[in-house]
């Protein structure tokens, strides 16, 4: 039910006001039950923990990348990204451990290349490497260290 | 009156306060027309996990509700079926209909963006606005009439951008068990090193100033909530300086946040945009008329000299 008033305003009933408030307190507890105890599987109430860590002084950064051997005989970073290979850096970097245990996983990123960019040389071994670069008293010392985590010789 | 029943009523028109439905109506074109564009240029990976589910990963509420893991069938029809709504939503035609189609399809959507093991979190106001906004009726772009039920959809709106900004503190600190050491942690550092690019790469020689980002960030976030009180000028400067704060995050780490940014604008009173264009238009008119009384009185007097 809604009230139209003199001034012209239109207010809102008793019942339609009682429940949109309760709405928006419940949606209130629910953010701050999420930012309080929740992790991002509580979507979208979930902590908005993006960024949200304190990485020590003397912390190794990590960064996960793969490398590829092409047919053309040269050797690049696959682009991890939608357009690229069809798989966010982030996919891999959460399934690096099921990746370094079989790397057949990487046949996927093979294909997913070939199929987005047919026309462009193709993949002919895969290599996921992590690149480590160390924090001394807080800032960047040398270039990163690189470590071959696991190696697939694409199947055609 | 009680003492209580005066504050229950403070607190129950804070949530509810008057606001012109025009705005309502500026926020529906917008925010339809965005979600358009975050299909295509930020969630944009839902119907290519249709084509690959092997690493899908069901979040909560996916789980909860049982959705359907994604397909090309299902992928394909939420797309169709939101671009369809989004553009209807947009001309403020079938408000209501469009708005609970464009609600639960997006949040689905977004759901199945982010349930690869990475959940970003500049969704929540976009999304909120999404299922806020159908509760309103038809609005038109000039409507001046001032209602509550506006009002809630906006207050909603508001409080989740704020939110955003004031949650990622308390983030910030639960991350650290609680204490203070985000903002003198090298954590800018760590994002600069794993998203490189020049800008950063630069601001790399100097921790100093990554440290008085930091500095600025977390205060900033935790005193987010003072601009749901501030009015006219004060609130502008507020939603000013943290489009600002989204300028340098691109800026230093790629990250734009514009699901979020798009949604400050349910601060702004854009339902003076009609009466402002109005009263340019009527001025003009009255300006052009004078010019041409002018134009005419001196036609005559060349005439008589």
């Amino acid at each position: 039910m809604t009230v139209v008033t003199s001034q012209g305003d239109v207010r809102l009933g008793r019942a339609g006001k009682s429940v949109r408030v309760l709405v928006a307190l419940v949606g209130i507890g629910l953010l701050i039950n999420g930012s309080v105890r929740a992790s991002d599987d509580a979507w979208p109430f979930g902590p908005m923990s993006q960024y949200a860590m304190s990485v020590p002084d003397d912390a190794a950064i990590t960064y996960t990348r793969i490398s590829a051997q092409t047919d053309a005989g040269t050797t690049v970073d696959v682009p991890l990204n939608i357009e690229g290979a069809g798989v966010a850096r982030a996919e891999i970097e959460a399934r690096t451990g099921e990746i370094v245990k079989d790397p057949s996983l990487l046949q996927q990123v093979a294909d997913g290349w070939a199929r987005k960019h047919p026309d462009k040389p193709k993949y002919v071994k895969l290599e996921l490497i992590r690149d480590t670069t160390q924090l001394v008293h807080g800032r960047v010392e040398g270039p990163p260290a690189s470590e071959v985590l696991a190696t697939w010789a694409v199947r055609r | 009156m009680s003492a209580l029943e005066t504050t229950t009523a403070r607190v129950v028109d804070w949530f509810t306060p008057k606001i012109a439905m025009a705005r309502i109506a500026w926020l529906r074109t917008i925010l339809y027309l965005f979600v358009i564009l975050d299909m295509h240029a930020f969630v944009r990976d839902t119907r290519d996990k249709g084509e690959h589910p092997g690493l899908y990963q069901p979040l909560l509420l996916a789980r909860l509700l049982d959705l359907p893991r994604p397909s090309v069938a299902n992928t394909t029809v939420l797309y169709g079926v939101l671009i369809v709504a989004c553009l209807v939503g947009a001309t403020n035609y079938f408000p209501r209909i469009a708005g609970w189609i464009v609600a639960p399809a997006f949040t689905w959507w977004v759901l199945i963006g982010m349930s690869d093991g990475k959940v970003d979190h500049d969704h929540l106001a976009l999304v909120i606005a999404l299922w806020v906004l159908p509760t309103v009726g038809k609005a038109s772009y000039g409507d001046q009439t001032r209602s509550e039920a506006a009002g809630w959809a906006i207050r909603c709106v508001q409080l989740c951008v704020i939110a955003t900004y004031f949650l990622s503190a308390i983030a910030k600190l639960r991350s650290a068990g609680w204490a203070l050491t985000w903002p003198r942690s090298a954590v800018l550092t760590w994002a600069i090193v794993r998203r490189p690019h020049p800008v950063g790469e630069w601001l790399l020689h100097y921790p100093w100033m990554l440290h008085v980002m930091q500095w600025v960030g977390i205060t900033a976030e935790f005193l987010s909530p003072v601009i749901l009180w501030l009015k006219g000028r004060w609130q502008l400067f507020g939603a000013l300086f943290f489009l600002g704060f989204h300028a340098a995050n691109t800026a230093i780490l790629l990250i734009h946040f514009l699901p979020t940014v798009v949604c400050w604008l349910a601060f702004a009173p854009l339902e003076r945009i009609v009466p402002w264009f109005q009263k340019r238009r009527s001025d003009g008119d009255a300006r052009q008329a004078e010019d041409q009384a002018e134009e005419g009185r001196e036609a005559q007097q060349q005439a008589g000299a």
